[in-house]
């Protein structure tokens, strides 16, 4: 990709920008619709915010289509469960798009227990002339009516409204970590800590448990589930993964509840790398099926994994994200870094990944030329429409300019959701409560 | 030597997280949970192993689990009471996964656990707390579920299991067993590397003796907070358990010997807790 190999970015645009950061604001998912037009962002504070593409004009070249605010809206409120006493955390899990198949715009929301299927839709013309009511919208009296006039729909400036058309609840006893829609448009899953449920996008009062890994007795569970995808183009496979840090593919055609894997990819561990977090750091944070469907990419606390469908006993391609990190361990468990969940994305080619790592920075590695680049998301260290400058981090011994420290490294920043166009090279990144764009270089 | 330092730290930290994610907002988190008992457990393990190498004395370390085994009938055939606290030479089984063994290691905490009750100085409570009680029952849990293990180390007294829960240092009076254990597999990894014999309490109790002044330093436990932990973790999970998930309470009628049924009902839950939710 050539931009890779120049590592140059532009920095389009800061969204969501707020100089205090309330915890209401942290940015908790980040995705692009199936044609890169929309982009939606999930909060801590329940709300989904929408951007959409701008059009690209002939006046103004340089503005590439940027993204603006289309919709925001209050997709879960706070919760109680009053039979457990426990509070239910509005904090939006994951957002996937549906496929566009009329005017409006369908995306799954989900929180800790809930996954709601919201209708987004313009609306930019209305009706005038009633016979019933008047403009203000007082009913007439029908005694004053003398003629009938057929009401006309007007122009009006665009509204964009959000409408929950579906909830799916009551199904997860456990946390919902990941959702994903079938490529047949008419199912989809949500999986928790042990359980993945499938779904009828039209049927909210049932759900089918595909998979559960709930043991009889609680006290031997050694495992759970950490995220799973739908296979992209065959509607009967999808994927798990668990907190061992191995994935198992599943076919739906084999039986109803699919325990039993039809694949199992893990990798042996290395037992010079053995230590006390050994379980934490491998365990596997996000899992994506590539666009072509024929590569899994895995994400753990150190590393990104890239796996070939036909290949279980190893990945294919292994991606170090943040070694320097290794002997760090034990602090990041103190300050729970540790337990950080990292996504990865691919670009629409599925030639190059990217994941998010700590202090804004941010790493694409290219699988062709192998070559990689640490990027850094902050409004200090770059401007508007400069170009990204590559960023080192420095392990040990001298110090060069322009390096940081492994020491320096500011951990509460940290980089857990990106976001790649489908087709283009635009990225979404979220740090914190920020929101950076970020496109290729215009030549 | 600072492998047991770090060990203690690591397990006083992972401690610290179980309780604060039960206070957390959202509901207790399984995974991070899951994987924060795990850290615990191969702490513990660390911190036995560790300690039983650096204190093994002669013939222990060379006994395998049959010999193990028959003076574990042996000690069951007496009555606890009889055994000093530095006089217990049954080694614990350290990776026996029959269920028998659990009766056994049951048995066995319970012994020292009597042991402690009966003649123990405060130091060597100490000692073991600090030391044997983590490891040991980090390899008796290897294979059975934690409680069996937890509870009669735990034992008698709310203010000696308290006394467990102290951070920092070791595990101080008592009953040293602190860390809920659910099942282990990284823990077979590691009784795997280090041998059966690690964990034998005989060898702790005698290592403690020589410790004892060391650990007397690092006792000084805040045994009130310590206690509330203790209270707390217990009797709010046992709710939890009692309706998620069997308790081990049949574990716990198996032994006849256990002197605190109550207290081990009561504490069960809490090494359960973790994934019992």
């Amino acid at each position: 990709m050539e931009e890779e190999s120049d590592s140059r970015k532009i920095n389009n645009s800061f969204l969501r920008d707020h100089n205090y950061a309330t915890e209401a604001d942290i940015i908790s998912t980040v995705e692009f619709n199936s044609t890169g037009e929309l982009l939606a962002t999930g909060d801590k504070g329940g709300r989904v915010v929408v951007f959409q593409r701008e059009q690209e004009s002939k006046n103004q070249p340089h503005r590439r289509g940027e993204y603006n605010v289309y919709s925001t809206f209050q997709s879960h409120e706070p919760e109680f469960d009053y039979l457990k006493s426990l509070e239910i955390e509005e904090k939006i899990n994951k957002i996937r798009w549906l496929p566009q198949q009329n005017a409006a715009y369908f995306l799954l929301s989900t929180n800790d227990k809930t996954v709601k299927l919201w209708k987004i839709s313009e609306r930019d013309k209305r009706p005038e002339g009633y016979n019933l009511k008047d403009e203000d919208g007082r009913i007439r009296d029908p005694s004053t009516i003398t003629s009938l006039r057929v009401p006309v729909l007007q122009p009006m400036d665009l509204m964009v409204e959000a409408m929950p058309r579906r909830v799916f609840s009551n199904a997860h006893t456990y946390h919902i970590n990941s959702i994903s829609v079938n490529s047949d448009y008419e199912t989809f899953m949500s999986t928790d800590d042990l359980r993945i449920n499938l779904w009828n996008l039209e049927i909210t009062n049932r759900s089918f448990n595909i998979v559960d890994i709930k043991p009889a007795n609680m006290e031997e569970l050694t495992e759970v589930i950490t995220a799973a995808e739908f296979h992209p183009h065959q509607c009967n496979t999808f994927v798990y993964s668990s907190s061992k840090g191995s994935i198992r593919l599943c076919d739906m055609r084999a039986s109803a509840l699919c325990d039993n894997h039809s694949k199992f990819f893990e990798e042996p561990e290395d037992p010079s790398n053995r230590s006390f977090f050994s379980e934490i750091i491998s365990s596997i944070s996000d899992v994506k099926f590539s666009h072509s469907g024929r590569y899994l990419m895995t994400r753990d606390y150190l590393t990104v994994k890239v796996w070939d469908l036909n290949m279980e006993s190893k990945p294919l391609e292994t991606y170090q994200v943040h070694d320097y990190l290794r002997s760090k361990l034990c602090s990041l468990y103190e300050n729970d870094c540790i337990f950080d969940k990292f996504e990865c994305v691919w670009n629409g080619s599925d030639s190059v990944i990217m994941t998010g790592s700590y202090n804004n920075f941010f790493r694409m590695f290219d699988r062709n030329t192998k070559r990689d680049v640490t990027l850094e998301a902050s409004r200090e260290n770059s401007k508007p429409r400069a170009i990204l400058k590559p960023r080192k981090v420095c392990v040990g011994g001298k110090r060069r300019k322009d390096e940081i420290s492994v020491d320096s490294l500011d951990f509460s920043k940290k980089i857990l959701h990106t976001a790649w166009h489908p087709y283009e090279n635009i990225i979404a990144v979220a740090a914190t409560n920020n929101l950076y764009i970020f496109q290729d270089k215009v030549n | 030597m600072e492998y047991k330092v770090e060990a203690h730290r690591i397990m006083s930290i992972s401690l610290g997280k179980i309780y604060n994610s039960r206070i957390q907002r959202g509901g207790i988190k399984l995974h991070k949970n899951l994987l924060v008992s795990l850290v615990l457990r191969s702490a513990r393990q660390v911190y036995l192993s560790d300690y039983y190498s650096g204190a093994c004395l002669n013939a222990q370390g060379e006994r395998e689990g049959n010999e193990w085994d028959i003076m574990d009938s042996e000690r069951e055939k007496f009555p606890p009471s009889t055994t000093e606290c530095e006089s217990p030479e049954e080694p614990q089984p350290n990776k026996q996964p029959e269920a028998s063994e659990k009766e056994r290691e049951y048995r066995e905490n319970d012994d020292e656990v009597k042991s402690n009750q009966a003649d123990c100085t405060s130091t060597l409570q100490q000692e073991q707390n600090q030391n044997s009680s983590l490891e040991s029952v980090g390899s008796i849990s290897s294979e059975t579920p934690p409680e069996t293990i937890n509870e009669p180390k735990e034992s008698p007294s709310d203010t000696t299991v308290a006394e467990r829960q102290s951070e920092s240092t070791p595990v101080e009076n008592g009953e040293s067993h602190q860390p809920p254990k659910t099942h282990v597999c990284s823990n077979r990894k590691r009784s795997a590397e280090e041998s059966e014999k690690d964990d034998s309490p005989l060898k702790r109790t005698k290592v403690a003796s020589s410790k004892a002044t060391e650990d007397e330093e690092g006792e000084e436990m805040d045994t009130s907070n310590v206690s509330n932990l203790i209270t707390i973790f217990g009797s709010s999970f046992s709710g939890l358990l009692s309706k998620d998930s069997a308790k081990p309470e049949a574990e716990a009628e198996e032994s006849g010997q256990i002197c605190c049924d109550q207290m081990l009902k009561n504490l069960n839950p809490w090494s359960t807790a973790i994934v019992a939710f």
